[in-house]
C-alpha cells in the first residue's frame, strides 16, 4: 500500500492540480491513496471553498483521496466552525501553512485549532521551510506543547534546514518528517539510520503539483532499505498517524 | 550539457553533507552516465573551511579531467590574504571563477571586504558563483547588490533562490543584467515558471552533485532525469543546459 502523505488540488499561484490528473497520476505510479489538501488561496483565505472542494474530491474518489481540512488561525471561533463543517463531510487531517496564513507557530493563534485536532485525533501537517517561515525547530517546540497531538514536518525544511530535521525529530516523538525533496543519499538515509528516529517517522510524499510525483516516488523506491522500513515510509507512517487499517 | 553546480568530494573539514570519498574518474562516470559534458566543480571543504590548501586540491582534482571539469575555489573574504589567494587561485592553480557561501562561511555579501575579491576575480576574466535561497545572509536580492556593486563581472545565483527565495531570485536576475539564474536544488514547479519568464539566456542548471553517500550520486543523476517531468521546451531545455552555460564560460 502506498499513501501520498501530502498533495494539494485546485489553483495555485503558479501551478494547479485537479483531482481527475491526481487520480490519473496515482494510477500510472501505483499510489494506492492520497491526502490532499486544498490549494494556496483557500488555506490563505478561502478556507471554506477549500475544505468543499477536498472533501467533495475524497467523498467522489472511491476512498482513495483522503481530505485535510485547512482553515486560517486568525479567524478565531469562525476557524473552529470551519473545521467542524470540514470534519462533518469527511476530513480526516488537518493542514497548517504559517506562511501563507501569516502567522507564527509559536504565537497562540494555533492553540484552539490544535486542541480541535486532538479532540478529533487528527494529525496535524505544518508546512516547513527556511526563515521567517516554520523551521523545523519551532515546530519541535510547538510540539513539545501539544505532546497529544501528533505533527507532521512537511518538506522536512528544504532545502537549508534538512540539517534541522534530525533534532528536531529527536526531539519532538510525536513529530514525523516527509520525503519530498529530499535524496535518501544525503538526507534520508540518516535519518532512517538513526536509532532516535528511524523510517517509521518518515512519511512519503509527492507534495504535488510542486514537483515531479514520479520522481518523488522514484527516489524513495531507489532508497535502499529493508521491506520492513519501505513499507513503513511509504504507507506505514501516516497510516499509523491516521489510524487507517492497510 | 553543462552542470553548472557540482562538488568535489569533501577530503578534510566537512562535519553535514560529507558524502562519499570518489576520485576525478569516478566522478567522470557519474558525468558519462548523466550525459554531463562539463561540470563546474566548486570547493567543497572550502565551504566549510576556505583554505589555500582546500583550493590546491580542489585544482588537483579537476587537473585529472581539464577538458571536463571547471574549478572555482573558495577564500575567506575577511582574511588579510583573500586577495592574494584569490589572485593565486585564478593564476596559479587555474580555476575560473570564486564560490561564496555567505551564511556557512559567516559573511554579508554587503561587505566591503568583498570588493577587492571580486575586482580580482574579473580582472581573470572569472566569475563568482554564490549560495543563495537561504536568510539571513544568503538571499538572491542580497547577492544582486554585489553583482550591482561589479558591473562587469558575472554572478551566478547558485540555487535559483531555492524554495522560499526563488521568486526573488527571478525578480533580482530581472533588474541586473550581469546577475544569472543556477536552477539546482530549486523545486520543479518554481525552475519551470523561472524558465518561461526569465531573460532565457540567463538561465543555467546544476545538480550539487559531489555530497551523495554514494560515488555515483544517485540524487544528482535522479536531478538530471527529474528535467524531463519539468514541462519545458526543448529550446528552454538547450538554453539552460547548453547555450548560456556554454555561453557564459566562454574561453574562461
Ligand atoms: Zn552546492
Amino acid at each position: 500500500m502506498i499513501i501520498d502523505g501530502h498533495v494539494r488540488i485546485g489553483q495555485g499561484r503558479e501551478v494547479e492540480l485537479t483531482a481527475d490528473t491526481l487520480l490519473d497520476t496515482m494510477d500510472r505510479l501505483g499510489i494506492d491513496r492520497a491526502l490532499v489538501a486544498p490549494d494556496e488561496a483557500a488555506i490563505a483565505y478561502h478556507n471554506r471553498r477549500g475544505n468543499d472542494a477536498v472533501t467533495a474530491a475524497a467523498a467522489s474518489s472511491g476512498g482513495r483521496l483522503l481530505a485535510y481540512a485547512v482553515a486560517n488561525p486568525w479567524r478565531g471561533r469562525d476557524a473552529l466552525d470551519e473545521l467542524d463543517r470540514a470534519a462533518d463531510r469527511g476530513a480526516v487531517a488537518l493542514a497548517v501553512d504559517p506562511v501563507l496564513q501569516g502567522f507564527d507557530l509559536l504565537d497562540g493563534l494555533l492553540v484552539p485549532l490544535l486542541e480541535f485536532a486532538a479532540a478529533r485525533h487528527w494529525p496535524v501537517y505544518v508546512r516547513t521551510g527556511t526563515p521567517p517561515t516554520a523551521l523545523p525547530m519551532p515546530l519541535a517546540l510547538l510540539a513539545g506543547q501539544h505532546p497529544e497531538v501528533r505533527f507532521v514536518m512537511g518538506r522536512s525544511g528544504a532545502t537549508d534546514f534538512w540539517i534541522d530535521a534530525g533534532p528536531a525529530l529527536r526531539q519532538a516523538p510525536n513529530l514525523v518528517g516527509d520525503t519530498c525533496y529530499a535524496p535518501w543519499d544525503t538526507v534520508l538515509a540518516a535519518l532512517a539510520a538513526d536509532p532516535e528516529i528511524g523510517a517509521n517517522r518518515l512519511m512519503f510524499s509527492t507534495d504535488a503539483p510542486y514537483t515531479v510525483s514520479a520522481t518523488e516516488l522514484e527516489r524513495v523506491t531507489d532508497w535502499p532499505l529493508t521491506q520492513a522500513e519501505r513499507l513503513a515510509v511509504l504507507g506505514g507512517t501516516v497510516a499509523a498517524l491516521l489510524g487507517l487499517q492497510i | 550539457m553543462i552542470d553548472f553546480h557540482t562538488h568535489t568530494p569533501a577530503w578534510r573539514s566537512a562535519s553535514w553533507l560529507a558524502g562519499a570519498a570518489f576520485d576525478a574518474d569516478e566522478f567522470i562516470s557519474f558525468m558519462d552516465d548523466s550525459g554531463v559534458d562539463r561540470a563546474v566543480v566548486l570547493s567543497h571543504d572550502g565551504l566549510f573551511d576556505p583554505s589555500s590548501q582546500a583550493n590546491d586540491e580542489l585544482a588537483a582534482f579537476v587537473a585529472r579531467h581539464p577538458q571536463r571539469m571547471i574549478g572555482f575555489g573558495s577564500v575567506s573574504p575577511r582574511r588579510p590574504d583573500a586577495v592574494v589567494e584569490t589572485e593565486r587561485m585564478m593564476s596559479v592553480l587555474g580555476l575560473r571563477g570564486i564560490k561564496l557561501h555567505p551564511w556557512l562561511q559567516g559573511f554579508s555579501l554587503h561587505e566591503a571586504a568583498l570588493d577587492p575579491i571580486c575586482e580580482t576575480v574579473q580582472a581573470a576574466g572569472g566569475i563568482v558563483v554564490s549560495h543563495d535561497g537561504t536568510p539571513p545572509y544568503s538571499t538572491p536580492a542580497q547577492i544582486a547588490a554585489l553583482a550591482r556593486r561589479h558591473p562587469e563581472l558575472p554572478v551566478v545565483l547558485g540555487h535559483g533562490g531555492l524554495h522560499d527565495c526563488w521568486r526573488e531570485a527571478l525578480a533580482a536576475v530581472a533588474q541586473t543584467p550581469n546577475l544569472y539564474l543556477c536552477i539546482c536544488g530549486t523545486p520543479p514547479y518554481a525552475a519551470r515558471y523561472i524558465l518561461e519568464h526569465a531573460p532565457q539566456h540567463r538561465v543555467l542548471f546544476g545538480t550539487d552533485a559531489g555530497l551523495s553517500d554514494k560515488p555515483s550520486q544517485d540524487y544528482a543523476a535522479a536531478r538530471v532525469r527529474e528535467i524531463a517531468g519539468w514541462g519545458i521546451t526543448a529550446d528552454q531545455r538547450q538554453a539552460m543546459l547548453v547555450d548560456n552555460p556554454q555561453r557564459l564560460l566562454g574561453g574562461r
